[in-house]
């Protein structure tokens, strides 16, 4: 067993046993990572930070059903996914034909947001920060979700695929499409 | 022919950076791109975007941490409690099951001797019997009920 199963094994048992210690641990490990996951699904600073703490809940309530052959992030961040799409359905009830895309896979994030770009420039810092608002305010949830799965957090694509619930295939063409709308937002900052 | 050579290195440089790329597709980028400034461009536009979606750090606000921590504990608290209240429960169920079948004997004698000196029909005494054993299991399981789903709304608050 190596180091990184054996830590997996760890936190499951430590979920079984609902310890609160070690979800201390596990929040000071993952907020940065959930939160710019949140922030880049939602578009919504306030819906992320909401959804923070809804997810490390259902994390202590849920934690039995982690199984340590999952990377753990790759858990969390699905938990996170289902808590955003049900928090988008309380607020924006809509019927499942309009949740669903026409290749069947599931897009319930794909709602316009026009606070989305003013979100983004909040919540970012950085050299960029007013280019990178911008494009990402341009960029449909479900592109920007796999962008950062894949670009911040180095996801395998089959992980992604897990993640999102949806084909590999739906995973490559999304983070396609938003790559190439990324690089058209982007092109003319370093000129 | 030329317009195909250059669509295939721009598919390649997405590639690069969403699959990764093989040995063989690397060399082919990398011999195309020695000598075409237009596909230079895009992989430096590629990577350049790239660079800066990773620079974009959220502000996070460390007090959100601490009250999700906070409120983790207090959760974990209710939901330790419930667990004790519930076992508690089961608990004081499976004696008066087991208490009830060590003395249903005892307890047909006593309702049928209640039915003898009192002149009660054999089916009034029998009623009476198994009232005795169902009551208590009905309000047990009714109170477990009520338990587990006073556990559900407080999950879903």
């Amino acid at each position: 067993m190596n180091a990184v199963e054996q830590e997996a094994g760890e936190v499951a048992r430590g979920l079984r046993r609902r310890d609160p210690d070690l979800i201390d641990y596990l929040i000071q490990q993952y907020q940065y990572r959930l939160f710019r996951y949140l922030l880049m699904l939602t578009g919504n600073r306030e819906e992320a930070e909401d959804l923070f703490q809804e997810t490390w809940i259902r994390v202590l309530e849920k934690g039995h059903q982690y199984k340590r052959r999952w990377k753990f992030e790759t858990w969390l961040f699905s938990i996170a996914r289902h808590l955003a799409i049900d928090l988008r359905r309380r607020r924006q009830p809509q019927s499942l034909d309009a949740l669903l895309q026409p290749d069947g896979t599931n897009r319930p994030l794909e709602l316009e947001d026009n606070a989305a770009h003013s979100a983004f420039e909040q919540a970012f810092q950085g050299e960029e920060a007013a280019s990178v608002a911008t494009a990402l305010a341009h960029l449909p949830p479900s592109y920007r979700e796999v962008l950062t799965l894949r670009f911040h957090e180095d996801m395998e694509l089959e992980e992604i695929a897990r993640v999102v619930d949806s084909p590999l295939s739906t995973v490559k063409s999304r983070l396609y499409r938003g790559l190439a709308t990324l690089r058209e937002w982007l092109k003319d900052i370093y000129v | 022919m030329n317009e195909d050579i250059h669509e295939r290195a721009l598919q390649l440089i997405d590639k690069m950076q969403v699959e990764g790329l093989t040995a063989e597709e690397r060399d082919e980028v990398e011999t195309h791109l020695e000598s075409c400034a237009q596909c230079q461009r895009r992989a430096r536009e590629t990577e350049l975007a790239l660079r800066a979606l990773r620079s974009a750090v959220p502000r996070f606000n460390a007090a959100l941490a601490l009250r999700t921590q906070m409120q983790v504990r207090v959760r974990a608290r209710e939901i330790y409690e419930n667990a004790t209240r519930m076992r508690a429960l089961w608990v004081s169920c499976a004696l008066s099951w087991i208490l009830g079948v060590v003395s249903a004997p005892l307890v047909w004698r006593g309702f049928e001797w209640i039915g003898h000196r009192w002149a009660l029909s054999r089916a009034v005494w029998m009623t009476g019997f198994v009232l005795f054993w169902v009551v208590p299991a009905v309000v047990a399981a009714a109170a477990i009920a009520w338990q587990q789903a006073r556990g559900a709304v407080t999950s879903d608050e």
